[in-house]
């Protein structure tokens, strides 16, 4: 017998015979270092408040929404909050913890990869080339996770996150495509976490990574049980409440009708239902409204580089989504699309389309230098 | 295909089994026997373990909300108390007699009774309150005879006596469960202390050192009564009832 074989053998008497590890037994003392306060007499809730909500800093990755014990962290009207914190906040610091943006080293450039390549995937249609549904797919397929994190959309467009379990549940609905608003990803993602058996898959903007890791390097939980990190390439995200009522009222389009919504080459392009033409908005006219969310302006990841795997549209022709592969992980998911012949390749990438948009977005550590971030 | 035959009786086979149904008939003539129980003048006698109306006793409650996490009619609404303990209210209109909550209770709070025969006039009135619970219902009985099942050789028959069932079922005082709470994973602890102020009998402080940003999280094992409601409410998941050493 091999010794790998032995070792399984003995794996496999240890849980036949019930003998438990000695974190299964438990422990009835134990110690948790609680992070340090920037303003000392504050509670930490404001603590994030002051440094992270009030500065605009906050990209509403929703980390501390997903982790805060009370439950009470929500947003309103797409700002984070803490409605009556002085009575609530059980000032236990696990929201300053986690917070990507409270101890801001902000991420950038292209990041460590293995590969980039160009696919489309022949099972399912997204917003490019669907990469993003093939590889949670693929990797439930092959058993990697048992779920797969997706962002839904109601008819108004507002986001809810849908728990995939099969692959076939890709097929219905409008899970796949982008949906320029925020999306509560990671509150999703500590309750998938609690039922998860083989682990769970996630794809997010690059805050939303930033934010997992985060959650991953303080808890073992999330080490254990998030399996597969798909990171989206980003400019920006909107708010909904703002961006709908623009849409709405001041270009008359009807939000029910609108069938996929798309940013490329400085403009928001809306397919409307029953419209052969596409309508087009200058992103300018976004900007100039304030519609694009400010803590974006902070923001200098564009490739999500804390990821398993990268998945844009820039830099790939019409039609194929560009895929970072980062990682061993994502490499043997991307190895098991190949070997199925789930998606068609391409190793036509044009990097100038990539480094522009990562040196744009480089630009904004000035606005970051910028901030008066209380003392 | 199998074919369904006549069994091949003898001369003496048939004239054995008229005889019987002949002196079956004669004896009913005589003596005649009823199989059904003369209800309420007579009650059968039930089993120790007979699932009826709960009895309650707050002495032995530790309110930690199990039997109300258990109930799969969801009919156990914890009440609070004047004192500020939670105790268990029954929805008999939603009960499905499981008992689940009996077995559950770590401290036996919750016990059977024989009794299955209560009349509500409202809907309101099923709800059993816990003030209800603590003393048995007050019913009344009409039954002087105690109805047993016989099983005499092949056949079932009843016996009746004259005596009248104990109703309230004595059982022996639990010993608790010996449960107690632990954590398996100290390094997803956040330190809300959450499990702090849910524990009822005090088993769990956390001490904060300001000075080095620590939080020392204890469960003290001789005062946890392995009632469970730390694990249900810790916001990381991360405790667990094990078996007492
Ligand atoms: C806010 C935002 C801005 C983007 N900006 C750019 C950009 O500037 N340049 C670029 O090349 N690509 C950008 N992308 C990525 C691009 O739009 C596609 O999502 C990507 O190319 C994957 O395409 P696909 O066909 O492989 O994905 P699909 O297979 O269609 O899957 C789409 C995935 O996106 C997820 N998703 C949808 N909406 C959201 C949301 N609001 N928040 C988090 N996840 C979401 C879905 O859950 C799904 O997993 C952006 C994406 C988002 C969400
Ligand atoms: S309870 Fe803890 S996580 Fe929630 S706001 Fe207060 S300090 Fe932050
Ligand atoms: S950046 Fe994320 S974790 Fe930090 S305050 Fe905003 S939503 Fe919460
Ligand atoms: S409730 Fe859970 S996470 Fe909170 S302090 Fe207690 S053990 Fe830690």
């Amino acid at each position: 017998m091999l010794d790998a074989d032995i070792e399984a053998c003995e794996e496999g008497m240890k849980m036949a015979t019930g003998s438990e590890s000695e974190a299964e037994k438990g422990e009835s003392k134990w110690e948790v270092e609680v992070p340090e306060k920037k303003l000392k007499d504050k509670l930490y809730f404001e603590n994030l408040k002051a440094v992270v909500i009030d500065t605009e800093l906050c990209s509403r990755c929703l980390t501390c929404v997903s982790i805060c014990p009370s439950g009470l962290i929500v947003t309103e009207e797409d700002r984070v909050g803490f409605p009556d914190y002085e009575e609530r906040c059980l000032d236990c610091g696990a929201c300053v913890r986690v917070c990507p943006r409270f101890i801001y080293e902000p991420p950038g450039g292209l990041g460590d990869y293995i590969e980039i390549v160009a696919a489309r995937s022949k099972r399912f249609t997204g917003q490019d080339g669907a990469m993003a549904t093939e590889i949670i797919a693929s990797a439930i397929d092959m058993g990697m996770i048992d779920q797969g994190l997706f962002v839904d959309r109601s008819e108004k467009w507002q986001t809810s996150i849908f728990h995939v379990r099969d692959p076939k549940q890709f097929g219905i609905g409008t899970l796949g495509g982008t949906k320029y608003v925020f999306a509560g990803i990671l509150p999703a993602l500590k309750e998938a976490v609690r039922f998860t058996k083989k682990g769970v898959g996630v794809v997010g903007t690059p805050c939303m990574i930033s934010g997992i890791r985060k959650l991953q390097e303080e808890f073992p939980v999330f080490r254990e049980k998030v399996k597969l990190v798909v990171g989206l390439f980003c400019t920006e995200n909107f708010h909904y409440e703002d961006l709908m009522k623009f849409l709405r009222e001041e270009k008359e389009i009807e939000i029910e009708k609108i069938l996929k919504t798309d940013i490329s080459k400085g403009s928001m392009y809306i397919t409307i239902e029953g419209r052969e033409k596409k309508r087009k908005v200058k992103m300018a006219e976004f900007e100039e409204r304030g519609l694009v969310a400010k803590g974006c302006d902070f923001c200098t990841d564009f490739t999500a580089v804390q990821s398993d795997a990268s998945v844009g549209s820039v830099g790939s022709e019409k039609g194929f989504s560009t895929v970072i592969v980062r990682n061993e992980n994502a490499k043997e998911v991307m190895e098991y699309i190949r070997e199925k012949g789930n998606a068609d390749f391409s190793e036509e990438i044009v990097m100038d389309e990539i480094d522009y948009l990562i040196n744009f977005k480089k630009k904004r550590e000035a606005h970051i230098k910028e901030l008066a971030l209380p003392e | 295909m199998k074919k369904v035959a006549t069994p091949d009786y003898t001369v003496a086979d048939k004239l054995k089994t008229h005889v019987a149904a002949l002196s079956t008939a004669a004896k009913e003539v005589v003596l005649p026997l009823n199989i059904t129980t003369h209800y309420p003048r007579e009650r059968k006698r039930q089993p120790e373990c007979f699932r009826g109306f709960m009895l309650f006793d707050p002495e032995r409650c530790i309110s930690c909300f199990q039997c109300s996490f258990v109930c799969p009619a969801n009919a156990i609404w914890m009440k609070e108390a004047p004192s500020g303990r939670y105790y268990p209210t029954v929805d008999h209109g939603k009960c499905i007699y499981c008992h689940f909550c009996v077995d559950t209770c770590p401290g036996g709070a919750l016990k059977t009774t024989k009794i299955h025969d209560i009349a509500f006039r409202t809907m309101d009135e099923m709800v059993a309150m816990t003030e209800d619970m603590v003393e048995p219902p007050a019913i009344i009985r009409e039954d002087k005879v105690v109805v047993d099942y016989v099983i005499d050789k092949e056949d079932l028959t009843l016996k009746r006596t004259k005596e009248v069932d104990e109703l309230i079922v004595e059982i022996e005082p639990s010993e608790g469960v010996p449960m107690v709470s632990v954590c398996v994973d100290r390094g997803s602890c956040i330190a809300c202390k959450v499990c702090t102020k849910v524990c009822e009998s005090g088993a769990v402080s956390s001490l904060k050192d300001e000075e080095k940003l620590i939080v020392k999280m204890e469960i003290d094992s001789e005062k946890c009564t392995g009632c469970g409601l730390c694990v249900k409410e810790c916001s990381m998941q991360i405790l667990r009832l094990v078996r007492r050493e």
